[in-house]
């Protein structure tokens, strides 16, 4: 069922999101879009929503309001009797999921597994592709990221920044159309930050589409196409690295760039 | 056999039942009640072995909590009962007395209850030793106090805090033990349901009531424990 | 202390354990079955289902496990209906009764210690699992029950260990297990302490083999260093 697919330049596309917790409105008509092969780096201080935001594309989190298309395929939402939004076609939204690969803080990769298992738990079960093929691509996904010798280890073997890069592959196993990552670098010893921001870095020099929550300025600046900064749930800039980074209008941002940098 | 209802059965009345499992129950209280006791003190004696007693002390402990968490309590009222028994009608023989003398029940069976829930006592209170902050202790090494002023102005109260889960916890399953106390023929409240069950060929009904009783006893008990674990963790910051 | 008496004690004890494990054993596995349906009911999310399942751990857990034994091996007779009709021949019998009395017991615990583990599964696999677009069902038979089971193998193990010494309760219907043994050789011969102390060392030993045995299921199920041959080495390092 193709439903609501319309032609787009862009990859992901997010249009006026409200979210509420209780009495709290976390996001208040929040719109972006990225196009394919575009870096975009969300940014804000904490309460601002910015996780919020991202969780709200893959429905981990039901927008109370707004429209989400992914590849030109809009998201059906409906209204439950009691007010609330729920997914219309549970269906559409799992091979929306399937298609987006998402990178948490706390890496969750799937202790009773392997990395190898890991990886091609997805593909195998999801998107029903022959096992053999899962396993070849997932080796090779291991290889790029740098921890190919730990493919038959459990996830509690492995350093933190090794669990992180396992955690990138098994998103790239799946053959998304874009990536989210929910603050990757957080829940990690300084130390082992670098080995991870360098496997982003790579993902973005080959052209993937990435909405990259986080508070590492450099890899804002330096590697991704746009930043937006998010304040209280309400976009407060959205522009390239150098206008935000050198030219902000906003006060605010400028304060937040200042405390940040290290 | 007379057509009795449930009521006739529970009715404190010429033939109800009433009076006389009400009775039991509260033997059944009594006796898990002192089993409980005894098992504490043998805990709190145990448990202190094994934390700073020397090497024999803790071997000697080990074995008692290994032991008794192996074998089946029935087992070990068996051996005080009977046991207990022979050796009673030994002593008897030796004073000249004829036949078969009973161990009392209600000991044989205060003594195995707490000798098997001692075992389980000492696992809570070593562990609830271990949960305590060491550094309160070292406060009051530190003041100088004595052995028996430590322990019971601060140890005792500190570890109590962190037992009551697991008294809790004992509680509930010597409740349930003390119905094993029925083959001694003691008449706590099985014993009782049974002889009813076997007079008024009810066994169900009978049966029936005295699980609701011990159920009854058991919700009660878990209440008033609930309250008193709220009320002994004031200043108590949860992780 | 008579060397010979306690050997032939032991020998004759000896016979009573396949009945013990027999019991043990056979109420442990069907437990499971009625344990999991049961945990199962209570993460179900239907009301009624939920509620059927909590008010079973409820009776089974606060009541005494002769109790129930009772109910069903002396209760159930009095019901003409039930002597009647075809159940009888296995009501009647008190392996049967014992059987059932325990399976129903052990499920309760169990099906909590399941339940709990279902609830211990950390969230953020769940949701890992979920942004991949698995189905509910996939995930709850791939991610959410393989930990549930990981997480609830050494409460079951001394679930089955607590099952051993549960059977001895059947001695009191009559089933000659190792304690009803040792009773019967008590009447006979009057030594109640050896005897029992004897019965006593034969659980410890079952105990002891099934600890060790539990222990190495339990280590082959946790995540293990695989053995270093891995004779294929893909470079590595260097890639980026």
């Amino acid at each position: 069922m193709m439903g609501n697919k319309t032609s787009t330049p862009y990859a992901l596309e997010v249009r006026n999101l409200h979210k509420r917790f209780g009495a709290l409105d976390v996001l208040k008509g929040v719109s972006l879009a990225a196009k394919e092969g575009e870096v975009v780096s969300i940014l804000g201080s904490s309460g601002s929503g910015k996780s919020t935001l991202l969780r709200c594309i893959n429905l981990l989190e039901m927008p109370d309001d707004g429209e989400i298309i992914v590849d030109g395929d809009r998201i059906e939402l409906a209204k439950k009797r009691d007010g609330r939004t729920c997914a219309k076609d549970q269906r559409q939204v799992d091979r929306i999921r399937s298609e987006l690969g998402m990178v948490f803080q706390s890496f969750n990769l799937w202790s009773h597994k392997t990395i190898l298992e890991n990886l091609i738990e997805a593909p195998v079960h999801v998107q029903k592709r022959p096992r053999a093929e899962c396993i070849e691509e997932a080796e090779g996904l291991l290889a790029k990221v740098g921890i190919a010798d730990k493919r038959h280890y459990y996830p509690s073997h492995l350093s933190g920044g090794q669990q992180q890069r396992a955690a990138i592959a098994r998103a790239l196993a799946m053959r998304p159309k874009a990536m989210l990552f929910d603050e990757p670098t957080s829940a990690l010893d300084p130390e082992l930050v670098g080995e991870v921001l360098k496997t982003m870095r790579i993902l973005a020099e080959e052209g993937r589409t990435m909405l990259v929550v986080t508070h590492e300025m450099g890899f804002a600046r330096d590697v991704s196409s746009r930043v937006i900064f998010l304040h209280q749930g309400a976009i407060e800039e959205d522009g390239s690295p150098a206008d935000v980074f050198g030219n902000t209008r906003s006060e605010r941002v400028r304060q937040f760039i200042k405390g940040h940098n290290h | 056999m007379a057509e009795t209802g449930i009521l006739m059965i529970v009715g404190f009345g010429e033939g109800g039942w009433g009076s006389a499992l009400l009775s039991a129950a509260a033997m059944t209280l009594a006796v898990a009640i002192c089993g409980y006791l005894l098992g504490v003190v043998i805990g709190i004696l145990a448990a202190w072995a094994k934390i700073s007693g020397g090497r024999m002390l803790r071997i000697v402990a080990d074995a008692y909590t290994t032991i008794l968490r192996g074998i089946p309590d029935l087992l070990v009222i068996f051996l005080f009962y009977f046991g207990g028994s022979a050796m009673v009608t030994a002593i008897g023989r030796l004073f000249g007395a004829q036949g078969f003398i009973g161990f009392p029940s209600f000991l044989a069976g205060t003594i195995a209850i707490g000798i098997c829930c001692g075992a389980q006592h000492t696992e809570v209170f070593r562990g609830a030793f271990k949960a305590v902050s060491q550094g309160e202790i070292e406060a009051a090494h530190a003041c100088g106090m004595g052995l028996w002023l430590r322990f019971r102005r601060i140890i005792a109260p500190l570890t109590f805090r962190y037992a009551i889960p697991g008294l809790g916890n004992v509680w509930q399953v010597v409740l349930k033990e003390s119905a094993l106390v029925s083959v001694t023929g003691l008449t706590e409240l099985l014993r009782q349901s049974q002889i009813g069950a076997g007079s008024t060929g009810l066994p169900f009904d009978f049966f029936l009531i005295a699980g609701t009783i011990y159920l009854i006893i058991s919700t009660l008990s878990g209440v008033l424990l609930h309250m008193a674990a709220i009320r002994s963790s004031r200043g108590l910051r949860r992780a | 202390m008579d060397i010979q008496f306690l050997f032939d004690t032991f020998l004759e004890l000896l016979g009573g354990v396949p009945l013990t494990l027999q019991l043990a054993i056979s109420s442990v596995c069907a437990g499971f079955v009625l344990a999991m349906v049961l945990a199962l009911f209570c993460a179900s999310g239907i009301p009624f289902l939920d509620w059927f399942a909590r008010l079973y751990f409820f009776v089974f857990r606060g009541t005494p496990l002769l109790v129930q034994l009772f109910l069903i091996y002396y209760g159930l007779s009095q019901f003409e209906a039930i002597r009647s009709s075809f159940l009888w021949p296995i009501l009647r019998e008190p392996y049967w009764c014992a059987l059932i009395a325990f399976t129903m017991n052990t499920a309760a615990y169990a099906g909590s210690i399941l339940y709990g583990g279902m609830l211990a599964v950390p969230y953020g696999q769940v949701e890992a699992a979920r942004v991949c677009g698995m189905k509910r069902t996939i995930i709850f038979r791939r991610i959410v029950l393989p930990l549930a089971l990981r997480q609830a193998l050494p409460a079951y193990g001394n679930e089955l260990i607590s099952m051993v010494k549960a059977t001895s309760l059947a001695s009191i219907i009559t089933l000659m297990e190792v304690t009803g043994t040792a009773a019967r050789i008590v009447s006979e011969s009057y030594r109640a302490i050896e005897v029992f102390v004897a019965a006593g060392v034969i659980y410890l030993m079952i105990n002891f083999l099934l600890t060790r045995g539990i222990h190495m299921l339990e280590y082959q199920f946790s995540p293990r260093v695989p053995a270093q041959n891995n004779s294929r080495n893909i470079a590595v390092g260097g890639q980026l």
